[in-house]
């Protein structure tokens, strides 16, 4: 299925640069000879046959018309069929697959490993993980998310999911108005982002933890290890970047699908469809994966993004450079000054 | 029953937007929708033709396919419809036409799409046959009316034929016989998987 | 995938048809219903043996479907109101509103069909940018007035014009989308007035081909029709763009390729829509269409090819035209124009032996500096080649608006009365008695012209007689030394029905022209450019008009069929018929009683307006020249109420048929004789093939019996059944006496010719006899009663008669000129053509150098004429929403001009300018450039919306070619050049 996936986005790449050639030539190609004797316009005519066989794939039939709407100068487009045989087929099971499997291999994991908890038991004692609004970008970002994946979700899935079940009405009303989530929440979506990536992005830049941490599954696989992380281990930090290419990615086409007059023609349209959907797949696992280790998965993991105050033994199994450094800097901060070293991670 | 197809004949078919027009008079479509459209391909140079193109309410529709809300169905004269109260205007079928037929008028904040409009080949919608709330909707119901579409009975040159797929495949072959010549039966092999055999 | 919706009752098909029990029964029973489908495919019935297998399908079974649930819908049939072609419009109106159209399947020109424009007609009445109500300047702001106020206001200026500067000061511009009885009556206002300076869109349309083609054979009229065009083995489209234009007519040219496989060939210098669809495409330099005849003609008499029978019997002057043709070697032709020898003589082959061979022309032929004799020309190369007067050949004129040929037949025209009386005082005498007024009494109404610029004076008489001043020069007439214009004063006002303000070349004079009239009154469906252009800030008053749809009348196609148009809905807003406000007119004006005399008044929505049935009535007591006077009212009427019984190809109607049975459709003209005796009309003129009552004849015996002792009546040919077999002069009293023909006459028409002629009743003719006795008696006898003559390959009284090539005015081939310039500078219609000062300033001035692209113009398919009605139609503006220029890409690149950029085009005189976008094609050669001439509300760059009364501005405004052409006229007609100029093209 991903192979199909891959090799239509590869075909409809093809499309677009054929597109992207065609508009060129049709720019370029300025034959300047004076008509040949014995013109017959009649034999000379183009017939479709000959059009569809030079068609590259992908490519259209197309000319000239006289109203402004530029879109409107593609006669046949073939390529119809091929996005249709994407949404249908790659589209569908991608999407399927990203969900169901996604689900599946949480509750596999659940079943064998359990929920992870503090091996050395709560310690009482708080420490400051993210403030407010950390907390707040998070939020904004997940819950716009979680809104833009459901009704994503619903458009490959819903006609065959909630059609029989709730009927056709009540489907496009709820189908409709999430549409309009869709394009609104897009938005704050979007912004999400932005501050997230301003945020969190010194505390996401890979180095040698990551290797070890990695290298030891972090932990997650075995009960008692517990490599060395510092704020954001490279599990974290693989989430972040998941989101941030991730989302913008699906920034980039999501505007260009809100806006299609922006730019492209069909086929550039189809293609960045194609973009969105099959990223949204993607992102929906990734972040059924973060939903789970961040909620039931793990003991004390929730309070990160709660209360924002984490535990500190939590924080010393999971995060033991960042707990040791914000300790030190609770520490400094309480008593005593100007012995403290240069911090490798000033906290926020 | 019939097997309502749409065939422009690119040899007789001077761009005269007759098909344009009537559409837009018939059922009041408005500025920006262009349910109908005449293309030139070869414009200024022997060879040029040009073809008129809508809906051409295809066999297995790739917009009936692909539409989330399932809002298309084929009546029994295998025109392709919609219901506009189920479209929520998410251009899917845009992506899948062959033939750039869906239209969308530009509304909400964003000048985003509305509910997509479409060449009905003047069959109305899912509403009473020839009733407002059906005009108002989608237009005209000629066909209820035992008419056929606007566009190819106005057509100024007889270009466009309407009507059952064997019968204007007839009037076509018959045509190419006579006179020796013919540039296809333009989208038929994309909307129907066949072409009309000379 | 779903293909068919199951889970919703109400929606699928099975069961929408469920709830139309009646329907699906209705299918069941109806299953021969085939020909009403395989009409409506778009079929001609019959020649289809295949589908006789075909089952039906599923064509319902008819059921009203109106726009209002439960209102009744009735169904009114006029005609549509643009080109000529006269498609059939069928108006559903529901509660006096027009909800829907139909096609007209019935009738034989347009079978149902339409163009964009005949398709989105119902726009024009029911669209919002008409001009609402009344309108004048007040201190440079529109001002809504009443009808009785305006009117009242711009009778006392005209009487207050006439006063000081006389009845010729006033210009009367008519229109060719008048019915045939407003152009009538509007002829006659002016006469009753007292001037001859009334004028129409014809001047710049087809004026050319009405004195090239009349001077030639006797009639200014396409010989043939559309339809007859599908007998035509070979066509030629030369200087005409019919699938814009006419596409309508496409159905009959392309049928007629396709069922003959026809040659069909374009000659053009642009590749139009019309040479996509030619079997042979040549393409010629803008100018020289006398080079590619004469060389075509060259290649026919050096191989024999032409038709020496008919020439030797039907045709004059021929061997002039041999010596002219000589000069015109392959190569000759080929320096001039650019064809090569090769082609031009496998056209000429084709042409000349793959007959009957047609010659369709249109504006490219005709606003030329030459046009009168390209249009010779042409004419030319159809007598030397036999293709005249049978099914399949012919002149096949396309003429332009829906009703120029009846507004040029009425007389809208500076040279003549209606129905081409000429304006001596024989024509003057016989509409005098057609009116019942004293033709002295006509005669007091014209101006005394004083003596000045070296020029004798006029007494009234004389004056009454002399040709008035053209639509093409009106602006000169106000402008010039008042010496050089050859009446008593300027031109002071002008009265404008139903005309563009774009339509006429050298625009920044017209709006100087306008800016210095002292009344100004527009009367139109829309605002027009005028109301624009001149930036006037007083004395100008715009009358809304209703359209042809909102009031009843006939109208004349191209082919001469006359339509009668039915009332589709009253006239919207405050709009009015034009015979109201004619009437009106001579009323406020004095001569009302006079002028309607013999017509009925009906109750309008105003109050009493002439009757068009009644104004008919009146015209075919008067139209014996031209046979307008079988076509009464209730005769055509009757056409309407029968299309369907008309032959597609013939035109005719089976002689069983009950009220129209043997005639042509629309009883094309000339329909001989009174109404009573039921001749058919004419479908095919000068057709010796046919008996002159079944729509047969000859050449017209117009231009006497011999001249220099040569005969000029036929040889050997006369019409089938005619008594005389030979050559004959045209009738009068006297010759039928001679013949001893007179015994056939009744006592009534005896008594009314030696009435009306007194102690000169021998002299009167076929065309003065009011009684119709002369050629009612001619029918019986099988002759015509024009008389038979030969056509004229050299026509003496006309400045080229033999046509010679001229180069344009502004040339890019400056080499050409000394060899072939135009003609010197003279007077014409009251105004010096000083074209060969032009000409020849602009060689010293080294024009071409600077604007080296000759601009040429045309029509676009959604828009007509000055476009106001078309560019206001939402349907239609959608289309084509910007003015261009076409450029060829070589041109472009050169100039560094993309596809849609904005471009100055600008023009050699005066420092015209357009600001238009670039439209890059090969549909124009190199060198080449081409614009529309549809659009106007942009001049010179500035937006001008905001100078139309609010809300009535038209969606598309666009700069006028006309800003950029030239000068330039027609030594016959002074039709102005719009095909032939130089220009530059700059990115904006």
């Amino acid at each position: 299925m991903f192979r199909a996936s891959l090799t239509s986005i590869a075909r409809a790449g093809r499309v677009a640069l054929a597109a992207i050639a065609l508009l060129g030539l049709a720019a370029i190609a300025v034959p300047d000879e004076t008509l040949a004797q014995g013109t017959n316009p009649t034999a000379q005519a183009v017939t479709e046959e000959q059009l569809l066989q030079a068609l590259q794939p992908g490519g259209e039939i197309a000319g000239r018309v006289s109203i402004p709407d530029q879109k409107a100068t593609g006669l046949i487009k073939p390529g119809g069929q091929d996005w249709r045989a994407f949404h249908q087929g790659t589209m569908f099971w991608v999407t399927i697959v990203a969900l169901v499997g996604m689900l599946a291999i949480v509750v596999a994991f659940y079943a064998v490993r359990g929920k992870i908890t503090i091996d050395s038991g709560l310690s009482g004692l708080k420490i400051l993980r993210f403030n407010a609004f950390e907390r707040f970008v998070h939020w904004l970002t997940a819950g716009s998310f979680l809104v833009l994946a459901l009704t994503g979700i619903n458009l490959v899935l819903g006609r065959f999911v909630l059609i029989p079940l709730f009927g056709p009405e009540a489907f496009a009303t709820v189908t409709q108005l999430g549409k309009y989530a869709h394009n609104y929440l897009a938005w704050p979506f979007m912004a999400g982002l932005v501050f997230m990536l301003l945020v969190w992005i010194k505390d996401n830049i890979p180095d040698r933890t990551d290797v070890a941490w990695l290298k030891a599954g972090g932990g997650l696989l075995k009960k008692g290890v517990h490599p060395e992380a510092k704020k954001f281990n490279a599990g974290q930090k693989g989430i972040f970047w998941s989101v941030i290419v991730g989302g913008a990615a699906l920034s980039v086409t999501g505007v260009l699908l809100l806006f299609p007059y922006l730019a492209g023609g069909y086929a550039d349209w189809q293609l960045v469809q194609m973009i969105h959907g099959v990223v949204a797949a993607i992102l929906v696992a990734v972040m059924v994966g973060h939903i789970y280790i961040g909620s039931v998965g793990m003991q004390g993991a929730f309070d990160a993004m709660g209360s924002g105050e984490v535990d500190y033994n939590w924080a010393r199994e999971h995060h033991s450079l960042w707990a040791e450094e914000a300790r030190r800097k609770q520490g400094a901060q309480g008593g005593a000054s100007g012995g403290a070293r240069p911090s490798p991670q000033p906290a926020e | 029953m019939a097997r309502m197809k749409f065939l422009c004949d690119a040899d007789r078919c001077i761009e005269c937007n007759a098909c344009v027009t009537a559409c837009k008079n018939e059922h009041e479509v408005p500025w920006g929708i262009n349910r109908r459209r005449v293309v030139t391909i070869n414009d200024g140079t022997p060879g040029e033709r040009s073809i008129s193109m809508a809906c051409m309410h295809c066999t297995d529709a790739p917009c009936a396919a692909v539409c989330p809300v399932d809002c298309f169905y084929t009546t029994a004269d295998a025109v392709v419809l919609h219901s506009k109260d189920l479209c929520i205007g998410c251009g899917y079928c845009f992506y899948a036409c062959p033939f750039g037929a869906p239209q969308y008028p530009r509304v909400g904040n964003f000048g985003s799409r509305g509910k997509m409009d479409k060449c009905t080949y003047c069959a109305g919608g899912p509403e009473a046959d020839v009733t407002m709330a059906e005009y108002e909707k989608y237009g005209a119901n000629r066909l209820a009316e035992g008419k056929l579409p606007i566009c190819a009975e106005m057509c100024s040159t007889k270009a466009l034929l309407a009507g059952d797929g064997e019968i204007i495949a007839e009037i076509y072959r018959e045509r190419v016989v006579t006179r020796g010549y013919g540039s296809g039966a333009w989208g038929w092999q994309t909307a129907y998987k066949e072409t009309v055999a000379i | 995938m779903l293909v068919k919706r199951k889970s919703l009752g109400h929606d699928t098909g099975a069961a929408r048809r469920a709830r139309h029990p009646a329907i699906v029964a209705g299918l069941v029973n109806e299953a021969v219903d085939r020909r009403t489908f395989l009409r409506r495919s778009g079929l001609a019935v019959g020649g289809l043996a295949a589908a006789g297998t075909l089952s039906l399908g599923a064509v319902r079974k008819a059921e009203a479907g109106p726009m209002q649930e439960g209102v009744p819908l009735e169904t009114r049939k006029n005609i549509c109101t643009h080109c000529s072609v006269g498609c059939t419009v069928i108006a559903e109106v529901q509660n006096g509103v027009w909800v829907g159209q139909e096609p007209a399947w019935e009738s034989p020109i347009n079978r149902g069909t339409h163009c964009a424009k005949g398709a989105s007609v119902r726009e024009l009445v029911h669209g919002d940018r008409r001009l609402k109500y009344p309108m004048k300047m007040v201190g440079g702001q529109w001002q809504r007035t009443t009808w009785d106020e305006a009117l009242t206001e711009i009778s006392a200026k005209l009487g207050d014009i006439r006063e000081r500067s006389g009845a010729d000061s006033v210009f009367w511009l008519g229109s060719a989308k008048f019915s045939n009885e407003g152009a009538y009556l509007y002829r006659k206002l002016a006469a009753f007035w007292g001037t001859n300076s009334v004028d129409h869109q014809a001047r710049i349309c087809h004026s050319t081909t009405v004195a090239g083609v009349a001077n030639t054979w006797g009639y200014g009229a396409q010989t043939n029709s559309y339809n007859d065009i599908r007998n035509s083995k070979t066509m030629i489209i030369m200087g005409g763009n019919p699938a814009e234009a006419h596409p309508v007519s496409l159905q009959h040219v392309l049928s007629g390729k396709e069922q003959n496989q026809a040659n069909m060939i374009v000659i053009d210098p642009r590749f139009t829509r019309t040479a996509a669809h030619a079997t042979e495409y040549v393409r010629i330099r803008p100018g020289t269409d006398i080079p590619v005849i004469w060389g075509m003609m060259w290649h026919i008499f050096e191989n024999g090819w032409e038709d020496k029978d008919f020439i030797a019997s039907r045709v004059y002057g021929m061997d002039a035209v041999r010596e002219e043709v000589a000069r015109w070697t392959p190569e000759e032709v080929e320096r001039v124009s650019g064809v090569p020898g090769e082609q031009l003589k496998r056209v000429a082959e084709m042409f000349a032996t793959q007959k009957p061979s047609t010659l369709i022309w249109c504006m490219g032929a005709t606003q030329k500096t030459v046009g009168t004799a390209n249009v010779r020309a042409y004419c030319n190369l159809l007598l030397a080649t036999g293709n005249v007067g049978s099914a399949g050949t012919g002149a096949n004129i396309f003429r332009g608006h829906c009703n120029v040929q009846g507004a040029t037949d009425l007389g809208l025209d500076v040279t003549s009365l209606p129905l081409y009386y000429g304006l001596g005082e024989g024509g003057w005498r016989h509409w005098s008695r057609v009116w019942e007024v004293e033709y002295d009494w006509l005669q007091s109404r014209f101006d005394e012209v004083p003596a000045k610029g070296g020029r004798d004076a006029r007494d009234r008489k004389t004056n009454m007689e002399t040709p008035g001043i053209t639509t093409t020069r009106w602006f000169d007439a106000v402008m010039m030394d008042p010496e050089q214009v050859d009446q008593r004063d300027n031109v002071k006002a002008m009265m404008v029905f139903g005309h563009g303000g774009n339509t006429v070349t050298r625009m920044p004079e017209v709006a100087e022209g306008l800016k210095r009239l002292d009344l100004l009154v527009v009367a139109d469906p829309h605002p027009t450019t005028f109301a624009v252009l001149g930036e006037r800030t007083e004395n100008t008053y715009l009358l809304p008009i209703c359209t042809q749809f909102e009031c009843s009348g006939s109208r004349t196609a191209s082919n001469r069929s006359i339509q009668w148009g039915e009332k589709v809905v009253e006239p919207i807003f405050e709009s009015a018929t034009d015979y109201w406000v004619i009437h009106q007119l001579a009323e406020k004006l004095g001569f009302a009683d006079r002028m309607f005399k013999n017509i009925e008044m009906v109750e309008g929505k105003f109050g009493p307006e002439p009757q068009p049935e009644s104004v008919l009535r009146e015209i075919n007591r008067g139209g014996w020249s031209t046979g307008y006077c079988g076509q009464s009212p209730e005769r055509l009427k009757a056409h309407m109420a029968n299309q369907g019984a008309f032959d597609l190809v013939t035109l005719r109607a089976p002689r069983e048929t009950a009220d129209v049975g043997g005639d042509y459709y629309g009883l094309p003209w000339p329909c001989w004789g009174t109404p009573e005796i039921r001749h058919p009309g004419t479908h095919i003129l000068y057709n010796t093939n046919l008996h002159v009552k079944d729509g047969g004849g000859a050449f017209r015996a117009r231009f006497g019996v011999e001249r220099e002792g040569v005969n000029l009546l036929a040889e050997g040919s006369a019409p089938v059944g005619s008594e005389l077999t030979d050559g004959h002069p045209e009738f009068t009293y006297g010759v039928l006496k001679t013949l001893g023909w007179d015994a056939d006459l009744t006592q009534a028409e005896r008594t009314r010719i030696e009435t009306q002629g007194g102690a000169n009743a021998d002299a009167v003719s076929w065309s003065t006899d009011l009684s119709g006795g002369i050629q009612r008696v001619c029918l019986e006898h099988g002759a015509i009663p024009f008389g038979n003559g030969k056509a004229r390959a050299m026509a003496w009284n006309l400045p080229d008669p033999v046509p010679v090539h001229r180069e344009p005015i502004y040339t890019p081939r400056t080499d050409l000129v000394a060899q072939y310039p135009t003609r010197d500078d003279f007077r014409q219609q009251r105004v010096p053509n000083i074209g060969h000062t032009v000409q020849k300033t602009a060689i010293e001035n080294n024009i071409a150098r600077d604007f080296p692209i000759i601009l040429t113009s045309g029509r676009l398919v959604e828009y007509e004429g000055g476009g106001e009605e078309t560019r206001s139609n939402p349907w239609l503006a959608e289309l084509q929403q910007d003015m261009f220029v076409e450029i060829n890409p070589a041109d472009a690149a050169e100039r560094g001009i993309a596809e849609g950029q904005l471009v100055w085009v600008t023009g050699p005189e005066g420092g015209s300018k357009a600001r238009v976008k670039a439209l890059v094609t090969e549909r124009v050669g190199r060198g080449v450039a081409f614009m529309p001439f549809h659009f106007a509300g942009w001049f010179q760059g500035v937006d001008q919306r905001a100078k139309y009364p609010q809300g009535t501005d038209p969606i598309v405004l666009g700069e006028s070619v006309n800003t950029v052409t030239t000068y330039g006229y027609d030594p016959v007609t002074g039709m102005q050049e719009t095909k032939v100029t130089l220009c530059q093209i700059a990115a904006a």
